[in-house]
């Protein structure tokens, strides 16, 4: 298990390397300019030319490129254009937010969603059924910010007991965890319903029943714990989603997360930490999908037997 | 489950509750957070409304952008050349250390120097050598007359900072530290989120008012009405929602802030290319375009039409003047026909990808069709706008100018024949008003400056290489707690003065 662990750790070495060039390459070919944008309108060519020279940016690109790699395996993601701040320190600063909102939100996605689809397929076919489904339905197709806004005006205007903004204690992050988790919450229920429905027909499941075990434990042993597969499946997929639509969240509770600091970085062509962001997030995203994988292996018996196997 | 609930609704209770921060806290919100509190760094306006509390500079501007002393007590030319300033004595910075002509000459070396590759170097293009004369009188001397010379003293890209701060901080100056003589000194920075400042006991003007003053980053527009509204920050300084700003006003439950800002939108034309090397196609752009309809419709009604080249609030407009080509589309046809371009002709309007820009590029569209001019619009990448226009664009393009306050920032770069290649986008010499331009700067009679500009402004709208658009106004909005701000039309405002009751 452990083998298979680091085995799968070293295949996100190769990843992580393709996504360094890709994402090295789109910064550098797009149009724009760093020192035009920091210098503005008013400046001359004279000065660009001697800011360019102060980034480095007059360097060839491959050498620019192996310059960034050098200092990235020693894990120095240079310094940020625009603040001069070191990126890894910036990336460090802004990571904690970030998580805590995708963990909250994924955390809220599973709390709500799965109770709500387990709702739903055990009363099929009733008004349970059809609010919950109802429910799953308005949190996967209301735009995100739009809930925000909603609840914003709702508990900081009209019942003023929450902060619409800012980071500084557990309140500020009620709203930020309800609109990111939304969307995972309502793809969790319908999925959570749809494999339920199917579990409860299986015959192993009529089997249990016939043997007299009670519904409680048919639930728990029989029909969830296969149920749970592809709901991890989903989540996993959606944690890596949730990371990347932490930006607008982030952004209208004006959280500083990392998300916020790769699209300023980007408005203001901030390469150094453009780069260093993505190839952070792409190492989280890596991680989430192989602790979603290991997590397979808890669930499910069969995939146990292979890593064993594999052995 | 009821006893949950109890619980819950305790908490949530209890959270409404909670006491408000202290009364002698200001919380300002902006729409980003800063990037750097090194002045000679950085070159966004949130971050230099921030520094402006935190350092001084030799002169300041009031509200009205005339000249104030700030450290220098006065100042003299004993020639055309030279400025003499003669500082206050007793000034210390936050870290202790005596203001002395020495520390304000390290300051604007700091700014020359190619290795700070500091934006604000252009501002000291003309300064030829800084001498500290004795401990208190510093003696500047310029490499040609130039009169402008203290408007850009007051930039907050000259700010004065402490030599031993930014020694011992190195490359972490402006982040972990920053220290000015200002009356607020830098407490901490919460980076993307918030920085704040606290009270100096001993600058040199005395105490201020208040002690604590918190800058928040808030993008999004909603959020920060939201957060006026609820009392989550007390006071929006500028760049308050346009939409929102007649409700907020009409409510009654805030004060309003309204100034025009220095700033002004315009749509510049490459006049290399034909038929814009025409003059009589520029004049009858200008006729063609409804600029009052697009103030309305953009800015809903915040600002004016352009009367010329400046802003009304920079120094050096000229108060005569009317607004410039007021919406005539007969006689912008005229003057296409007397052109040799009766059935108009095809161009393309480029604007990056801001709302504001791109609505007004794509009204401009809709009435240059009136008179048969076929515009499209193409929308660019900023930056890549800015280098685009500079090498020359191959068409009209939408850009904003604001200059430094004095009338030489705001025409000198985008007219003078010298700046063709990088500010001049227009790629248009007008040898008269190079002239002009150069006269004005080397006038050091202010009264006589004033009519050179006046000179300036009207040869530049007769050769209009450009269509004069729109003069913006700053709007921003406070609680009543708080007194005596002011709105600057540069959009930075000190603070020192401003109170807030309980």
């Amino acid at each position: 298990m452990l083998r298979y662990f680091f085995k799968r750790l070293m295949f996100l070495v190769p990843v992580l390397f393709g996504v360094s060039i890709l994402i090295f390459s789109i910064v550098h070919l797009a149009p724009g300019d760093p020192a035009e944008v920091m210098l503005g309108p008013a400046a001359t060519q004279e000065d660009i030319a001697n800011l360019r020279e102060q980034l480095g940016l007059t360097k060839p690109l491959y050498v620019q490129y192996g310059i960034f790699l050098g200092n990235a395996l020693k894990g120095d993601l240079g310094r940020s254009i625009k603040s001069n701040a070191p990126v890894m320190e910036e990336i460090m600063e802004r990571f904690p937010a970030t998580l805590t909102l995708a963990l909250l939100g994924m955390t809220f996605a599973i709390v709500v969603g799965l109770p709500l689809g387990i709702l739903a397929a055990l009363k099929q076919n009733t008004w349970v059924d059809a609010l919950c489904s109802f429910l799953a339905l308005v949190g996967f197709s209301i735009p995100n910010f739009w809930i925000a806004l909603m609840l914003m005006l709702l508990l900081s205007i009209y019942i003023p007991i929450l902060p619409s903004s800012g980071f500084d204690s557990w309140k500020n992050l009620i709203m930020p965890t309800i609109v990111l988790g939304i969307q995972t919450m309502a793809v969790i229920a319908r999925m959570t319903r749809s494999s339920m429905l199917e579990v409860i027909r299986q015959d192993y499941v009529r089997t249990a029943k016939a043997k007299g075990i009670s519904d409680r434990l048919v639930l728990t042993r029989h029909i969830l714990s296969n149920v749970m597969i592809p709901v991890v499946t989903i989540a996993g997929l959606y944690f890596g989603h949730q990371l990347g639509g932490v930006v607008i969240t982030e952004t209208v509770f004006s959280i500083p997360g990392l998300g916020r600091l790769i699209v300023d970085a980007i408005r203001a062509q901030d390469y150094p930490v453009v780069q260093g962001g993505v190839l952070f997030f792409a190492f989280c995203v890596g991680i989430v999908n192989l602790l979603v994988d290991l997590l397979y292996a808890v669930l499910d018996p069969r995939i146990k037997a292979q890593y064993r196997a594999a052995k | 489950m009821k006893k949950f609930l109890l619980i819950a609704l305790a908490l949530l209770a209890a959270a409404a509750f909670a006491l408000p921060a202290s009364a002698a806290e200001l919380r300002i919100a902006q729409v980003a957070d800063i990037s750097s509190l090194d002045p000679h760094k950085v070159s966004d306006v949130y971050s230099a409304n921030v520094i402006r509390q935190i350092y001084s500079n030799i002169v300041q501007v009031d509200e009205h952008m005339e000249i104030i002393p700030d450290l220098a007590e006065s100042w003299e030319n004993p020639d055309d050349l030279t400025w003499i300033f003669h500082l206050r004595k007793g000034v210390t910075f936050h870290n202790g250390d005596p203001l002395t002509a020495a520390a304000v000459k390290f300051s604007l070396e700091r700014i020359k120097d190619p290795a700070t590759a500091s934006p604000g170097a252009t501002h000291l293009r003309e300064v030829a050598s800084v001498e500290a004369v004795d401990e208190h009188t510093l003696k500047l001397v310029t490499k040609r007359p130039f009169a402008p010379m203290l408007m850009s003293l007051t930039r907050y890209e000259t700010a004065v900072v402490s030599e031993r701060a930014v020694k011992e901080a190195g490359a972490d100056y402006g982040s972990k530290a920053a220290v000015g003589t200002g009356p607020f000194k830098f407490a901490s920075w919460s980076r993307g989120d918030k920085v704040t400042l606290e009270k100096f006991d001993a600058y040199f003007r005395g105490p201020a008012p208040i002690d604590t003053v918190v800058y928040r980053g808030i993008p999004e527009d909603a959020t920060r009405l939201v957060e006026l509204e609820s009392g989550g920050v007390d006071l929006i300084p500028g760049n308050f929602p346009n939409q929102d700003f007649a409700l907020i006003k009409e409510s009654g439950k805030f004060l309003t802030y309204q100034t025009p800002a220095m700033s002004t939108l315009y749509m510049g034309l490459n006049t290399e290319i034909k038929p814009f090397d025409n003059r009589l196609v520029r004049q009858a752009m200008n006729y063609a375009v409804d600029k009052q309809a697009i103030v309305d419709a953009i800015y809903f009604g915040f600002g004016a039409p352009a009367k010329g080249p400046l802003s009304p609030v920079i120094w050096g407009f000229d108060p005569a003047r009317e607004p410039a080509y007021p919406y005539n589309p007969a006689k912008a046809k005229e003057l296409l026909k007397e052109a040799g371009f009766p059935d108009g002709f095809d161009m393309t309007i480029f604007s990056d990808n801001r709302t504001e820009r791109r609505s007004a590029a794509e009204l401009i569209q809709a009435y240059l069709s009136e008179v048969g001019i076929r515009a499209q619009v193409e929308l660019m990448e900023w930056s890549a706008l800015l280098s685009t226009s500079a090498k020359g664009i191959g068409g009209a393009f939408m850009l904003g100018w604001t200059g430094t306050g004095d009338a030489d920032g705001g025409m000198t770069p985008i007219y003078h024949t010298a700046n063709i290649g990088s500010s001049n986008r227009f790629r248009h010499s007008i040898p008269a008003l190079d002239a002009l331009l150069e006269k004005g700067a080397a006038t050091l009679d202010q009264a006589e400056r004033r009519k050179i500009y006046a000179e300036a402004q009207q040869l530049a709208v007769e050769e209009c290489p450009l269509v004069f658009m729109i003069s913006q106004e700053l709007l921003g909005a406070s609680s009543k707690k708080v007194q005596g701000f002011k709105l600057y039309p540069n959009m930075i405002t000190p603070l020192y003065g401003v109170t807030v009751s309980e």
